[in-house]
């Protein structure tokens, strides 16, 4: 349990009467692919949204790394290593491919605006890196072709491919993708779960993502948190959560439910 | 004879005082649209405020000067840090806020500051303007940028020109002025520091999840703006030997986004291009000559206006991106 690179516990988010999180605990394993999966509603979104400091919880600890980061901006967040994408992809449109990737390497001294004028050499040492680590990047993904294109000119599913490799280019140490199968045609989305995989074993990369396919859930997560009304309800290797009762009833609208809403 | 409908006397064209008058107007507004370019333009912040930095700036320079006897070369970077502080103070509250509300804030906050000029009567002369101390020492904000104008006059005098015009020294610096600024902010809008900006333009979001502080980008570009404005704000109180609220209406900052939006969003090359077509066509229609019955001097004022607005509803029709704007980042930008 303490070895757990990301830790969720307790956490709340109430959006006036509504419990969109309602004491959320599982922890994600370092260079583990987690998969974080439930029914509509059931919460998972907000909660990567509280994680990830773009939304500032009621309540809760949220350890990453050995630090709490609850209620941290989302920038300090990701300066720590934990990146993530967006359900609906953010891509920005009227900058270049190239521009988005170089973007997203750190230790850039020329994003500090001083550094423009007392160390410009260094700013172009830099700058001529990350272009390299870029193109690389841009290589993995088949996307070196359209490199100097805008990114708004891409399809649905290059975008998510320029998301994930973006977002690869921060180096994080834990990666939240929210939806990355949705909207991609299946032989790209079997090349971005071959990424996953390989940057699991190559660079030691932690994965969290949010899945409504549970042919990929069961085929490609080592672990499974599920969520249901805000709450987990169950947690764990693929094979127990899939006969886990408590799972099958949130999906099918279990007796629990249905007495609940006659009530 | 019948006079034709729609003239204009073409005299006034000839004369050097109406292009430099024109010269020095167009700079003034190039640099307060250059700060607005780096705001809009590449950081996505609707700066509407721009008239409000010009005032700090250029009252904070003459009070400096006036009433607190500091040089009028000490005044001008002290009334610049004094102008970011305010920025900053003003931008740490209102960068929070949505783009549309920050366009609004930004507005309610020029006329708060002209408001304050028009009322604050010891400091700032109120509707009387200010220009020189009432005693008679004859301590004026301009004295000291006189002395160095007519050197330079007497030094045109002696060389090239023979009869140079009273405002052709502050033709120069302006334009001096205008350039290094464009050279300066094309500079740093391509770096690493300007893709950060951009960034935070397309999507706010997205920046964050990247690691990078958007409000601090945000503040460092209103930071800029901030300082061009208040750079415009001394030059037109060279100008015009006195400084009025009048002068910094909202008007001011409505021209300044024509200007802009004539040169092209998210280039700085096209500022200055759109400012000396705006100004020179706001300025040569001054020159219409139309029969006084119907069109009395205070219809071609109006008329002054329309003919402007309609040059930029042509453009917008014909040439959206503006002269020099690329049209895919504005086709993308949504």
């Amino acid at each position: 349990m303490n070895d757990g690179l990301l830790r969720v516990d307790g956490v709340y988010q109430r959006f006036g009467g509504i419990r969109a999180v309602n004491g959320a605990t599982f922890d994600v394993a370092p260079q583990s692919i987690t998969a974080l999966i439930g029914p509509n509603g059931a919460g998972k979104t907000t909660l990567f949204n509280v994680v990830t400091g773009f939304y500032k919880g009621d309540s809760g600890v949220v350890r990453f790394d050995g630090d709490n980061v609850f209620r941290k901006s989302p920038n300090a967040i990701a300066n720590r290593g934990m990146v993530r994408t967006f359900q609906i992809t953010k891509a920005l449109a009227a900058m270049p491919v190239i521009d988005n990737m170089m973007l997203a390497a750190p230790d850039q001294p020329g994003e500090r605006f001083v550094n423009l004028f007392i160390r410009p050499a260094a700013v172009r040492s830099r700058e001529k890196e990350v272009r390299e680590e870029a193109m690389e990047m841009l290589e993995v993904f088949n996307l070196t072709k359209l490199s100097d294109s805008y990114a708004g000119t891409l399809s649905g599913g290059q975008r998510k491919l320029l998301e994930l490799a973006r977002a690869l280019m921060a180096k994080p140490k834990l990666l939240l993708l929210d939806e990355p199968m949705a909207g991609i045609n299946p032989t790209l989305g079997k090349r971005l779960l071959d990424h996953m995989q390989r940057l699991r074993k190559e660079e030691g990369v932690t994965f969290l993502f949010i899945e409504h396919d549970m042919e990929v859930v069961m085929n490609h997560a080592d672990k499974v948190v599920v969520m249901a009304e805000g709450k987990v309800i169950a947690s764990g290797d693929p094979e127990n959560v899939r006969n886990d009762k408590k799972v099958i009833d949130a999906y099918l609208g279990g007796e629990a439910h249905e007495t609940k809403a006659k009530t | 004879m019948i006079d034709p409908l729609l003239a204009v006397s073409f005299e006034a064209f000839t004369q050097p005082g109406f292009w430099i008058g024109v010269g020095v107007i167009a700079g003034i507004y190039t640099l307060l649209a250059l700060g607005l370019q780096l705001n809009v333009g590449f950081t996505g912040i609707v700066n509407f405020g721009q008239a409000a930095f010009m005032a700090v700036g250029a009252y904070t320079m003459a009070i400096l000067v006036i009433k607190a006897g500091f040089s009028f070369w000490l005044a001008l970077p002290a009334s610049v840090l004094i102008t970011i502080g305010f920025g900053m103070i003003v931008g740490l509250p209102a960068l929070r806020l949505r783009a549309d509300y920050f366009a609004i804030a930004t507005i309610a906050l020029a006329e708060v500051v002209r408001l304050t000029a028009q009322n604050a009567r010891d400091l700032t002369g109120g509707n009387q303007g200010l220009s020189c101390s009432d005693d008679d020492a004859g301590l004026c904000y301009f004295n000291e940028w006189r002395d160095v104008s007519d050197s330079i006059n007497s030094f045109i005098e002696s060389t090239i020109w023979s009869d140079p015009e009273q405002l052709f020294p502050l033709l120069l610096v302006t334009w001096a002025v205008v350039l290094i600024a464009t050279v300066g902010l094309t500079y740093v809008t391509n770096t690493p520091w300007g893709r950060v900006l951009r960034a935070v333009r397309e999507d706010e979001d997205a920046a964050l999840a990247l690691g990078k502080n958007a409000l601090r980008y945000k503040l460092q570009s209103l930071a800029i703006s901030a300082t061009l404005g208040a750079i415009g704000g001394f030059f037109f109180a060279l100008n015009l030997a006195a400084i009025y609220p009048v002068n910094f209406e909202p008007q001011v900052t409505f021209f300044a986004f024509s200007v802009l939006i004539l040169g092209g969003l998210a280039n700085y090359k096209g500022v200055a291009f759109g400012a000396v077509l705006f100004w020179f066509v706001l300025e040569g229609t001054r020159f219409l000559d139309l029969p006084d019955p119907p069109f009395t001097e205070t219809r071609i004022a109006a008329l002054r206006l329309a003919i402007t607005g309609m040059l930029l509803i042509l453009l917008m029709a014909f040439r959206p991106q503006g002269l020099f704007g690329k049209k895919e980042e504005m086709v993308l930008g949504e």
